[in-house]
């Protein structure tokens, strides 16, 4: 039972990133705006197992986090998607120290992608009405979760790739 | 024959791993199609031991002044006779039901809440959720021990409201952040800072008359419309309970 949990791990912590998606702790947040919590998974996760991985479960993250925000019409996929790819080029830095700090530089990179992705459809979305309505709270928006996905990832990440490492060599 | 069985056991079907990701696609396919519900009712059971108490509630409801909902009952009484002399639409007498909010998404995009009532209590798609204050937003989807509502601050939402002063009728629409913008199709539409906004008698999404928020900035003239930013009088953030209203409009 034990060696199923350390081998399956990775698959186990992908379960938890709706439930956190969801529960939305609003202590951690700023300007009552969360993280971007699917990149700290998504990261660790395609540098240990490469592109090919990283696009798939990207794909299979959106389709999850699509099917529990109420929005109909817009979708996270694929930000996720190119987000999965990239992170997997990305090889693990030798000194930890300035790996460590690279996860924050990554996540925000990431979450400005999916976040400027997500603001193009609803721009589309809405191009005749309130296009210039939508601007200023859109980048503010923008701006607060790249800088907290920024500002925890090195946290969060730097753990969860110790812990795919480990489940890895154990298979 | 060496070679043939080399090639026959290189084939994509053959490795475990390929249909392992099959798997949790089609799992995934099924979850996307059930709008998640698998989900929604495994976090039910999780955050359960986390709902607000009662307390809460019992604060609210005595509050409620009994000298006013006297007041109110007979108001409502009037307001329906008149409806009914002059042909408008009514709001009928809907059963109510009180939920809690298990789940909040207020910030970013997603601006959501997710009710500890589903299609089991009777929760339909398109039912009005009010909180203390006012309006909250509609019932998007429902699972079967959950629903989730899109906020009226989110950019999913569009909903036709009126300013009660000079009763024009004009769109309030979502924005993504807290407080959302009238729009009204009119550059010399009468509008000041204060003025009340409810929910407008020609909405075919929402009953009549259910208060929504106060002007809080007249924005400038934008070719032929005029914007306003909205405080709402219920705030989505710090409420707990909520009460669901099956209307038939």
């Amino acid at each position: 039972m034990n060696k199923f949990f350390t081998k399956k791990l990775s698959i186990i912590s992908f379960i938890f990133i709706p439930i956190i998606f969801l529960w939305h702790p609003n202590w951690i947040g700023f300007l009552g705006v969360q993280p971007y919590w699917p990149l700290f998974w998504l990261l660790p996760w395609s540098m240990v197992n490469g592109s090919m991985n990283g696009l798939i479960f990207g794909f299979f993250l959106g389709l999850i986090l699509d099917s529990l925000t109420s929005d109909n019409n817009f979708t996270q996929i694929p930000g996720l998607i190119l987000c999965g790819f990239l992170f997997g080029r990305i090889k693990l830095h030798s000194d930890i120290f300035v790996g460590h700090f690279r996860y924050g530089l990554i996540c925000s990179f990431g979450s400005f992608l999916c976040g400027t992705l997500y603001f193009l459809q609803i721009l589309f979305r809405n191009f005749s009405d309130s296009n210039s309505l939508m601007l200023i709270p859109s980048i503010k928006n923008i701006l607060a979760e790249v800088f907290l996905t920024g500002f925890f990832a090195p946290f969060i990440c730097s753990q969860l790739l110790r812990m795919f490492k480990f489940s890895r060599r154990k298979i | 024959m060496l070679d043939i069985r080399r090639i026959s056991t290189s084939r994509w079907w053959h490795k475990k791993k390929n249909w392992t990701i099959f798997g949790i696609f089609l799992f995934l396919v099924v979850v996307r199609i059930s709008k998640g519900s698998i989900y929604k009712d495994l976090y039910y059971f999780i955050s359960k031991p986390f709902w607000p108490g009662k307390f809460q509630k019992e604060i609210i409801l005595k509050s409620v002044d009994q000298e006013y909902a006297i007041k109110l009952n007979l108001l409502k009484k009037d307001n329906n006779r008149l409806r009914r002399i002059l042909s408008l639409q009514e709001s009928s007498n809907n059963e109510n039901i009180s939920a809690a909010v298990i789940s909040r998404k207020t910030g970013s995009w997603w601006r959501q809440i997710i009710l500890n009532k589903g299609s089991k209590d009777g929760v339909e798609i398109g039912n009005i959720v009010i909180g203390p204050g006012g309006l909250l937003g509609r019932v998007k989807n429902t699972s079967f021990l959950t629903s989730s509502v899109t906020l009226i601050t989110s950019p999913e939402s569009k909903l036709g409201v009126w300013v009660d002063r000079t009763q024009i009728n004009g769109l309030l629409v979502g924005l993504g952040d807290d407080s959302p913008s009238l729009i009204l199709y009119s550059k010399d539409s009468d509008i000041k800072v204060g003025d009340f906004v409810s929910s407008s008698p020609a909405s075919t999404l929402l009953p009549p008359n259910i208060p929504i928020g106060i002007v809080q900035s007249v924005d400038k003239t934008l070719k032929s419309k005029k914007t306003a930013k909205i405080s709402l009088l219920a705030k989505p953030h710090l409420i707990d309970w909520v009460q669901i209203l099956k209307v038939n409009i």
